[in-house]
């Protein structure tokens, strides 16, 4: 199996403080991998380096055998890295439809300036079917900014398959949600899995036990534990991290998204 | 529906209006309106490359001046010293605005916020002083006083602006092809970019579209369209000022278009008709018009954000659906929280 | 040549010390309020305005050095109260509101005032030797009243309760908030020493200026660029920039003219905000 993501020490510093700390890892196609750790521990900001949001301090980023170091947000995002955010975010004043639309639209090269976008068959069928697969043919017209939080997360997951990503990255995608949405939105990522290579970071133990087949424990930007569903739950390292850490915000990751 | 409905009419019948002005104008008013109405159709252009940039693309830019006096000083220096014939000067001066705005916007548009705001002020300051120094060539503040080419030919045909009734046509002829441009712009997949960076700029380059591209596209189509309206300004004045570079006169634009209603088409259209509608009406008997500028201006920020265009669509939808009222509230109350 | 350069400067020094008390209003209502305040030229002119209304009706200039600060700090509690407070949800909007802040603020005083441009003379005559030029005695005291109100507002900003707290709302209005800090009280409060500082610039600069209507709007550009090369949020960056700035394009001007040196430190500005957006003195002072 061949690695899809690969980053050889890859580093971030802020200022004194180390968020990623000389990450080496290989990701193989074809499994669902999960990132979890405690608060702080760099795993959004390994989110960010991986998709261009910031840059790195040193190190080096493969995506399936091409070096992708040092690209911006779009290039990577065009080669098929899509990513979603930790704070779901849509276009708010744009409809559902318009999201999907232009979420695809934006993969290809050429923006036409004067035609008019309705005019574009192709990408209107697509963003239909795309619709019918994530039973939301109903909403279409609704404004983005007014659905349910379960509702955008569910577009989020639209927007994602409609730009027909190579690997898809998931920043905490149930955070948030009720139970009912979150089944739903697991049921939703384990049927893209099928097809699409998927890391998740994500805080609900249950989930990420529940669909991933190789997790990776972060502490302190390093890796401390790298395995199976079951190596990770009889790992004595893992549970000694997790215990007495107090659930906050993020702070260092919020600040670096700022 | 109704809202449809409501706006295809009333477009219709503006567009009647309009063509109908040099005849029904003298008639129920006088010949001065046909004028006033000119400067209307060319200042609306004006607050059209505003509109662009904060309605569509979400930039704040006090700087359009610079290239409306580009446009301005194109047609003015390409006459009065390169003795240019019609079609040449205009086209020099809208190549010269949009040069311009491709030049600051590669710096320009790498900024965003507030510091947009402030780098597009010092960029049209810098310009407003050269200009004012370069008096042998731009007059300064004094301006350069032009005679137009006598007559240009469309075709094989030869009209001249001195004909009051021509050049109306004329000037109402490219208001009609900016704003179609401007139609056709909004609704391509261009224009759906540009929306979505409006919306949220990091996600929108986690999609694929290059911001900073696209934003540089958005500034120069605006410089594009400030451009024309300052070529046209100056054939209609003939007359070529650098106060006319002055952020003040970006300020109006930006008053113009945010009152009408940003991100909508004929918002700016809305905005500058009423401005310059008191200010002509009021002008005469009071000098203090700018006072009603300025409060209207606070009033419709504290009001009504989306500007009149936005008012008035609000008020038809809660005709056309009573029902959704409270969710519309709860809507604008989630809005107003940051 | 060197007297005038020595002149040009001594006169730029002194307007930099003036316009870093504007331009320090400017900076702690962008850093708290997140409000670009383009009418904050204009409170400068008011300030001008005020001061010949004093001498106007009392026949003395130095109460002007009390009341029109005073009345700016009205004026500015009263204006964040009635127009910044409602608009602050339109955060982007609000650019627009100080913009017609300005425009009203403008054509009132040429209503009220009118538009012909007056002189304030100054209250002390006459001259000094200094560095070996006759120098006006006022302009020696307009240095040393500005270097005052300098020193006076970082002191009120290091060691008062309300000081305190205005740093903390500026620095984390959120975490400010929570603490129970009463932040519309500082916003109020932020607006008024604004518009205090400004007016109290314009007092100590109108009788080396003149009383006019449109006197704030060439000090607009100026007090911006102090702000944004000093450091947005950077206070003493921002007095630094102010003075440097001034006694810089006095200098230039002693040898091209004052539209050559405006241009000269608006192409600078730029530089500075492509380049440097944090400012030129960052880590030199928090």
């Amino acid at each position: 199996m061949s690695a899809i993501l690969r980053t050889e020490n890859l580093t971030k510093k802020f200022g004194g403080l180390i968020a990623v700390d000389n990450f080496t890892l290989s990701l193989e196609s074809g499994r669902l991998h999960a990132i979890i750790g405690p608060n702080g521990a760099g795993k959004t900001t390994f989110f960010n380096l991986v998709s261009g949001i910031l840059p790195l301090t040193s190190g080096k980023v493969f995506f399936g055998g091409r070096e992708i170091t040092g690209l911006k947000p779009h290039e990577i995002s065009r080669l098929g890295i899509k990513r979603t955010l930790q704070i779901k975010s849509v276009f708010p004043q744009m409809t559902v439809a318009e999201n999907l639309w232009v979420t695809r639209q934006a993969s290809q090269g050429f923006l036409h300036p004067f035609r008019a976008a309705t005019r574009d068959t192709q990408t209107r069928e697509r963003v239909d079917q795309t619709l019918e697969q994530i039973g939301m043919t109903a909403l279409a017209d609704r404004t983005a900014g007014t659905l349910s939080y379960g509702d955008v997360a569910l577009l989020e997951i639209g927007m994602a398959l409609i730009s027909e990503p190579k690997l898809l990255l998931l920043d905490e995608p149930t955070c948030g949600m009720s139970p009912a949405e979150t089944e739903r939105a697991v049921a939703k990522i384990k049927e893209l899995a099928r097809s699409i290579d998927i890391i998740i970071i994500e805080h609900d133990m249950e989930v990420v036990f529940g669909i991933a087949s190789d997790i990776i424990v972060m502490t302190q930007g390093a890796i401390l534990a790298r395995g199976t569903p079951q190596e990770i739950s009889n790992d004595e390292r893992v549970r000694e991290a997790y215990l007495g850490r107090p659930e906050d915000e993020d702070y260092v990751e919020e600040a670096a998204h700022a | 529906m109704i809202r449809t409905f409501v706006e295809r009419f009333l477009l219709v019948a503006f567009a009647a209006f309009l063509v109908s002005v040099p005849w029904v104008v003298p008639v129920i008013a006088n010949k001065f309106w046909v004028s006033v109405i000119a400067e209307i159709l060319i200042w609306s252009i004006f607050a059209a490359s505003v509109n662009l940039l904060f309605g569509y693309v979400g930039l704040l830019s006090f700087g359009q001046a610079l290239f409306f006096g580009f446009g301005m000083y194109g047609v003015g220096i390409g006459i009065d010293q390169l003795h240019l014939s019609f079609w040449s000067a205009f086209a020099f001066g809208v190549s010269a605005a949009m040069a311009m705005a491709l030049i600051t916007g590669i710096f320009a548009v790498r900024l965003t916020w507030h510091y947009f705001a402030i780098i597009t002020i010092v960029f049209s300051l810098i310009f407003y002083f050269l200009a004012v120094r370069l008096k042998p060539l731009t007059g300064g503040d004094d301006g350069i006083n032009f005679s137009l080419p006598p007559v240009f030919s469309f075709g094989a045909t030869r009209y001249s602006l001195t004909d009051q009734t021509f050049q109306y046509f004329f000037i109402l002829a490219i208001f009609a092809i900016c704003f179609y441009l401007m139609y056709l712009v909004t609704r391509s997949p261009l224009g759906r970019a540009f929306l979505a960076i409006r919306e949220n700029d990091l996600r929108a380059s986690l999609i694929g579209l290059n911001v900073y591209v696209l934003r540089l596209i958005a500034f120069v189509m605006a410089g594009f369209l400030a451009g024309v309206s300052g070529a046209l300004f100056a054939f209609f004045g003939r007359y070529a000022s650098a106060t006319y570079m002055f952020y003040h006169v970006s300020g109006d634009g930006v008053v113009w278009a945010i009152v009408g209603g940003a991100g909508t088409l004929f918002g700016p259209v809305v905005g500058t008709t009423l401005f310059i509608f008191i200010r002509e009406l009021v002008s005469t008997h009071w000098e203090h018009h700018s006072l009603i500028v300025g409060v209207m201006a606070i009033l419709v920020v504290m009001l009504a954000p989306k500007g009149l265009v936005g008012l008035w669509r609000e008020g038809l939808s809660r005709i056309g659906e009573q029902k959704t009222s409270s969710e519309l509230n709860a809507k604008a109350r989630l809005r107003s929280q940051p | 040549m060197m007297d005038t350069i020595l002149l040009l400067a001594l006169n730029g020094l002194i307007w930099g010390l003036i316009i870093a008390l504007i331009a320090l209003g400017l900076s702690i209502i962008f850093g708290l309020l997140d409000i670009i305040n383009v009418a904050h030229g204009d409170f400068f002119m008011v300030g001008t305005v005020l001061t010949w209304y004093v001498l106007q009706e009392t026949g003395l200039f130095w109460p002007a050095f009390i009341l029109v600060p005073v009345i700016g700090f009205v004026l500015g509690a009263l204006i964040q109260r009635s127009i910044i407070q409602p608009i602050r949800n339109a955060a982007a909007l609000s650019i627009v509101a100080t913009f017609g802040l300005s425009l009203i603020l403008q054509e009132l005083v040429r209503m009220i005032f009118g538009a012909t441009p007056r002189r304030i003379l100054p209250p002390i005559q006459g001259t000094i030797p200094i560095f070996g030029i006759e120098y006006e005695i006022y302009r020696i005291l307009a240095a040393a009243l500005s270097v005052a109100a300098l020193i006076a507002f970082f002191l009120f900003l290091q060691y008062t309760k309300i000081g305190t707290w205005m740093r903390a709302v500026r620095h984390d209005r959120e975490t400010a908030i929570a603490m129970g800090i009463p932040a519309q009280r500082i916003f109020i409060l932020t607006f008024g020493i604004g518009f205090a500082l400004a007016a109290f610039g314009g007092v100590v600069a109108a009788p080396i200026t003149t009383v006019d209507f449109r006197g704030g709007v060439d000090l607009l550009p100026f007090c911006f660029m102090a702000v944004i090369i000093g450091g947005l949020g950077n206070l003493p960056g921002t007095a630094a920039a102010a003075i440097l700035l001034a006694l810089l394009e006095g200098v230039i001007q002693s040898f091209a003219d004052p539209t050559v040196a405006r241009i000269s430190s608006l192409v600078l500005m730029s530089a500075v905000l492509m380049l440097r957006p944090q400012g030129l003195f960052r880590g030199l002072a928090k």
